[in-house]
């Protein structure tokens, strides 16, 4: 497949403006194929903006952006692309068999036994409404629906944001372990950093909605950080130096 | 897709289904009721024509109590498309971007035009089928109380004529395809439903006020000057007026009645105001008719009117729900 050899996301000069002022600005970066990538950043540093035009929900104010070599448009998103976002939209009257069945009808792709099987490792009974379902489980349910149309980019908007500690632990583990397996791109937003230390290989660190860091994790950490410093201590860091509240 | 869309309007479609399973129970059963009456007063015939026995007690009883219910019957159909617009048409998109559910449909793998199309059509057909079998239900109940029924006020009576040919459907349509356009634009569903009733209200009013114009109406004249409706038919007078003795209007007739308003309070006869009259330059009365056979041609130009604007609307629905905030 020829768009196999183009990166899940490349952003030249990229920029959006709301009516209160730019979210993001002359931002360009990669986003490499197989890797787990975190997007961190203080509240209101641009990454919900950031996603959002590569899903296409979003239309850039200015620059270029695809996604594996397609520019994103209003007529839908990338079919390789899954998006999870914190709100975790579904709908509530909808037993979870019906959600699974919502994947399958609206994606050609679907890998209904793959999605069945990760709502049962999560033990959610699947004649349960969504809408009477834990935070934590409605969670699991979203993931299986993002990871049962098999894509090759997943993103996830602060997934873990309402989850409690143990929630939060078990979901990502879940979560990297099958992106690890079936070899998906992962771009992962948090505020919240040392939940991604350990996990994440590459990072993308925006403030104010410009780019300050970008690049593999361990070659950051060894351009930038002091020896045996760990990468939310050079987050900080790097916020502080660049005089950003976060 | 489609069973997403019909899983999402189930408890619409069951309100649907359940309403017109009521609704034909209750007009079948009123209707063969009001049939047994027109047998037990003898007023068959009345159904076919005004006769001069259809004036009688019994079809004054008769009247009393099946007008108003037959004439409800047609308002339901008049109200029913409006009631589609707003709570099928304009909830549609408005909850979805509401809800935030929008975000799970736009990011699975089908188009967001096919997915739109599949919602607008899944969800507005069983609604049009609905008013479509309503109306029909309605008909048959207005034809069989004929003459002793609305249909006495001929087709162009607002009732019967906003209740008859293409005209419920069209108005279903335009109140869908409005309500969804909106909804999709505004995002919020109370505004949806306001706008969709506030437009859908003041265009079906904006066009009916202005029926006369799809039509030609004949002009017919009339010796009786006094009575503006003397022999009148069942078409729509649409205007009255007088005529001079070679044949042109009478611009001011109030000029030339006035002198024939006697001083004191005196009772004058038909014959002598009308000889005042006619000295004073008004010499025949003229009123200008809709025919009863320019009826369809009055719907299908409504319809025609209605249908262009739910095409407008959905295309303003596509360019809606692809436009990127």
């Amino acid at each position: 497949m020829e768009s196999r050899e183009h990166p899940p996301v490349v952003a030249e000069n990229l920029g959006k403006k709301y009516s209160r002022g730019w979210a993001l600005r002359d931002c360009t970066l990669q986003i490499p194929a197989g890797r787990v990538v975190a997007l961190v950043g203080p509240n209101g540093a641009g990454k919900s903006t950031l996603m959002g035009m590569i899903t296409g929900l979003l239309r850039p104010t200015a620059g270029r952006i695809t996604v594996f070599g397609d520019a994103p448009n209003g007529r839908g998103m990338h079919p390789a692309v899954a998006f999870l976002t914190q709100a975790k939209p579904l709908y509530p009257q909808f037993t979870v068999t019906e959600t699974l069945r919502y994947g399958r009808t609206a994606n050609p792709g679907w890998d209904q036994a793959y999605a069945e099987q990760l709502v049962e490792r999560a033990q959610v009974p699947f004649a349960a409404k969504v809408g009477t379902l834990s935070g934590g489980q409605r969670t699991r349910v979203a993931l299986a629906l993002a990871l049962g149309k098999r894509p090759r980019l997943l993103m996830l908007d602060e997934p873990l944001a309402d989850l409690d500690p143990l929630a939060r632990e078990t979901v990502l583990q879940t979560l990297l372990h099958e992106c690890r397996v079936q070899g998906i791109t992962v771009l992962l937003s948090s505020h919240v950093l040392a939940e991604l230390e350990g996990v994440c290989d590459h990072l993308v660190l925006l403030a104010s909605g410009q780019v300050r860091l970008a690049g593999d994790v361990g070659r950051l950490l060894h351009q930038h950080g002091a020896p045996g410093m760990r990468l939310s201590q050079l987050v900080l860091a790097h916020m502080r130096s660049e005089g950003v509240a976060a | 897709m489609t069973w997403i869309v019909w899983r999402q309007q189930r408890p619409v479609f069951i309100t649907l289904a359940g309403g017109l399973v009521v609704a034909a129970a209750a007009i079948l059963l009123l209707r063969a009721g009001m049939l047994a009456d027109l047998k037990a007063g003898n007023l068959v015939d009345c159904v076919e024509q005004k006769l001069a026995v259809c004036r009688g007690k019994e079809a004054r009883e008769f009247q009393k109590s099946w007008y108003d219910l037959i004439h409800i019957a047609q308002i339901a159909v008049v109200v029913v498309p409006a009631l589609v617009g707003v709570f099928i048409g304009a909830p549609l998109f408005a909850r979805e971007f509401e809800q935030g559910t929008h975000v799970l449909a736009f990011t699975q793998s089908v188009s967001r035009t096919r997915w739109m199309a599949t919602k607008f059509v899944v969800a507005g057909l069983p609604a049009l089928l609905f008013v479509a079998a309503l109306q029909l239900l309605v008909r048959s109940w207005v034809n069989a109380a004929g003459k002793l029924g609305p249909l006495v006020g001929g087709p162009f009576y607002f009732t019967t004529f906003d209740a008859q040919g293409v005209s419920p459907v069209v108005y279903t349509l335009f109140a869908y395809t409005l309500g969804v356009f909106v909804g999709a634009l505004s995002r919020r569903t109370l505004v949806a439903i306001t706008l969709t009733l506030g437009v859908f209200v003041a265009s079906r009013i904006a066009v009916a006020v202005r029926r006369d114009e799809f039509g030609e109406p004949v002009r017919e004249l009339s010796p009786d000057l006094t009575d503006p409706y003397a022999g009148v038919g069942d078409g729509q007078v649409m205007d009255t007026g007088f005529l001079d003795a070679k044949g042109a209007v009478v611009a001011d007739p109030g000029s030339a009645q006035a002198p024939c308003v006697p001083s004191t309070r005196v009772e004058v006869s038909v014959e002598d105001r009308t000889a005042c009259w006619q000295q004073h330059g008004l010499a025949q009365r003229y009123r200008d008719v809709l025919q009863v056979d320019q009826a369809t041609t009055i719907h299908l130009l409504e319809a025609a009117i209605f249908a262009g604007l739910a095409a407008v609307f959905v295309l303003g629905l596509v360019w809606a729900v692809r436009r990127q905030s």
